[in-house]
């Protein structure tokens, strides 16, 4: 791929990102790490408090992207049919089936936005599951395919009551979990209470420009992409020691306060994990204008690609997010390169 | 000769001593005889019952000969100025050689000395005189041993004594009083040391001076011995690494920099210099393209980088304008 092409899908990719900033403040990094994520061609989880933004953020990035864009919410009585199709007596008093939103937009469906997910039955995430992997669906005798198709989905951390747990297996097909906080900085606080522009989502949202990224093409960019941006022999020790790591912390004299680290680690990150690492990694080295990956662009991505595909013995599952996170910030900080 | 056999009566009666005794003859011309003397080997620090040897060896030449008994008697006790000096000869024996115009007499003399004192006094073992006969002519003539001088000492110290004039073995000589100048010395010595402790410090290479052990410093050397070569840079940069990681505590990447120098502010000078050396670190192990900018050769550059890391840890303020390569 010429240097140009590089050149000017990475503008479109930092407009993209630089309109999203305007509409959610205070979220640089989430915002870096979702643009990453959809030019690495990875699902994203998006996990935080209610009211946040996370449903804001994904929508204004589903604006951007273009294509195809379909909704739906989490619910307890949510059922994997729901998802493929409808039934409603239609006018004429007789039974009528239409697209679900999984199928209403076609081979065009660019963005899936899955809101509330841990609120809808395992039987959903199963079924997402293969949507996720595979990119296909059979329905109605026949095979549908969603080549562009990147799953937004997010959940709420606090809310325990009427929500299953997401199990592994689907948290694996995510490439990023992505943790949203309120922003600390008082003048940000200030103006998303104050700023009336805040108020009104809808019309917020309507303020990132459409179809800024082509959707139809970013498969094909970023399959480019990873073949552009090299990675030397010294990173990819490193990021094997890394993984090896996530398996066995101990070996590499890692620690967490409070935690007993022979017993915490029950899997640790997976192949696929480790892979999606890498296709981030890559991404990133190209938004910060690199042809080669440092270990800089593996850290800036460690943590979302990686924390939610540790599984932790029960005892500590209570406590993941901020185990995981202190893991991996000590992983980080115990292995050296070269 | 009855008057004379009275005047000896008399003088036995009377205590006093045959004229004969005193009778002082003529010395011997001093060509006739010839004298060696071993005396002892110190000629102070005797106390009551030490025993001094002396040997004598007299060579007279003929016509002279000895008149054997001339010579000292065992039990003696010489008299000074009526006196008893205290100094007994105790044993004598003689040896002879006889040679064709001399006759060589060796004398073993062993005195004691019975007297001691409050101080320290002089003595001596006396001057013995012996008579020499003339085989032709019959004439007598004498010869004088001469004295050995020496000092008898008391066994103790007794009542207030001056120590200065005090001669006994028994106390340490009189020192001056040196502590002044000895204060002055060890000062000038250990300021001397410092000097030279401080400027090993700062151009030293070795391991036993304080904190050279410490990451940078064996960085350091390492890197002086590393070839000028592609491999050999590449250890180098890696040994930095190491270092830099090792005063961190942690691995240390450009992106959290920033935390070290707020932990580590001695290190705030080479900042740059840092962020240089990731870059060439970039360039080496990740990115061959990129490009280090460094206006000069890498293994030349890192050694001063790592000299100017070792300043920072040891505290000092490395001159980081010099140019020149250690």
């Amino acid at each position: 791929m010429s240097d140009t092409q590089l050149a000017d899908w990475r503008n479109h990719a930092l407009t993209l990102e630089l309109e999203v900033n305007k509409v959610v403040v205070g979220q640089e990094n989430p915002v870096r790490l979702i643009t990453t994520s959809i030019f690495a061609r990875g699902h994203v989880l998006l996990e935080g408090d209610v009211g946040v933004g996370k449903t804001t953020l994904l929508r204004a990035f589903t604006r951007g992207i273009g294509g195809g864009y379909q909704r739906i919410e989490g619910t307890i009585d949510l059922m994997p049919n729901d998802l493929v199709y409808h039934t409603y007596l239609g006018e004429d008093g007789k039974p009528h089936v239409s697209a679900g939103p999984l199928l209403m937009s076609g081979e065009n469906l660019s963005v899936f936005f899955f809101n509330e997910i841990n609120r809808a039955r395992p039987q959903v995430h199963s079924l997402l599951l293969r949507v996720m992997a595979e990119r296909t669906l059979t329905a109605f005798n026949k095979e549908h395919y969603f080549p562009h198709m990147l799953v937004f989905a997010d959940r709420n951390q606090v809310e325990k009551e009427e929500t299953f747990d997401i199990p592994s297996a689907a948290r694996d097909r995510f490439m990023m979990e992505i943790p949203i906080v309120v922003p600390t900085d008082a003048a940000i606080m200030e103006s998303l209470v104050f700023d009336t522009r805040f108020h009104d989502m809808d019309a917020l949202v309507a303020s990132v420009p459409e179809d800024l990224l082509q959707f139809d093409q970013l498969n094909t960019f970023a399959a480019r992409l990873q073949n552009s941006i090299t990675a030397s022999p010294t990173l990819r020790s490193y990021v094997l020691n890394l993984w090896r790591a996530t398996k066995t912390p101990t070996d590499f004299g890692v620690k967490v306060s409070g935690v007993d680290m022979n017993r915490l680690v029950l899997s640790g990150a997976s192949p696929r994990g480790m892979g999606m690492v890498l296709r981030a990694a890559r991404v990133n080295a190209w938004l910060n204008n690199r042809a080669a990956v440092l270990p800089e662009d593996i850290h800036e991505v460690f943590h979302a690609t990686i924390a939610h595909r540790l599984v932790f013995s029960p005892v500590y599952e209570m406590r993941r997010t901020e185990i995981a996170r202190e893991m991996l910030s000590a992983i980080i900080n115990a292995i050296a390169t070269p | 000769m009855r008057t004379r056999f009275l005047l000896v009566i008399c003088a036995i009666a009377f205590g006093i001593q045959p004229a004969i005794a005193d009778v002082i003859l003529p010395d011997v011309n001093a060509k006739y005889v010839s004298l060696t003397q071993e005396n002892p080997t110190r000629d102070a620090g005797f106390v009551v019952g030490d025993v001094l040897n002396r040997t004598i060896t007299l060579t007279i030449k003929k016509p002279y000969e000895l008149v054997k008994e001339s010579l000292p008697i065992k039990g003696y006790e010489h008299r000074y100025r009526g006196q008893i000096s205290g100094i007994e000869l105790v044993k004598i024996s003689t040896e002879e050689a006889i040679h064709i115009d001399s006759v060589t007499h060796v004398l073993h003399l062993r005195y004691q000395i019975f007297t001691t004192g409050k101080l320290a006094k002089p003595a001596a073992l006396r001057a013995e005189i012996i008579k020499l006969r003339h085989s032709g002519s019959k004439e007598v003539v004498q010869y004088r041993i001469p004295s050995y001088g020496f000092r008898i000492s008391p066994l103790s110290v007794f009542g207030s004594v001056k120590l200065k004039e005090e001669m006994s073995p028994f106390i340490r000589p009189l020192r001056l009083d040196a502590s002044q100048d000895r204060l002055h010395l060890e000062i000038s010595i250990g300021l001397l040391s410092i000097a030279l402790l401080g400027l090993l410090y700062i151009f030293g290479m070795h391991a036993w001076l304080p904190r050279m052990g410490a990451p940078f410093a064996k960085a350091y050397r390492d890197i002086r011995k590393m070839p000028n070569t592609d491999e050999g840079l590449q250890k180098a940069v890696a040994r930095v690494h190491i270092s830099l990681n090792k005063t961190a505590g942690s691995s240390l990447f450009n992106s959290n920099l920033a935390d070290f120098l707020q932990k580590k502010p001695a290190f705030t000078p080479v900042k740059q210099e840092i962020e240089k050396f990731f870059t060439l670190s970039r360039q080496v192990f990740f990115e061959p393209n990129a490009l280090a900018n460094l206006d000069e050769s890498h293994k030349v550059w890192l050694q001063r980088f790592c000299r100017h890391l070792r300043d920072c840890e040891r505290g000092l303020n490395p001159d980081l304008k010099s140019k020149v390569s250690y």
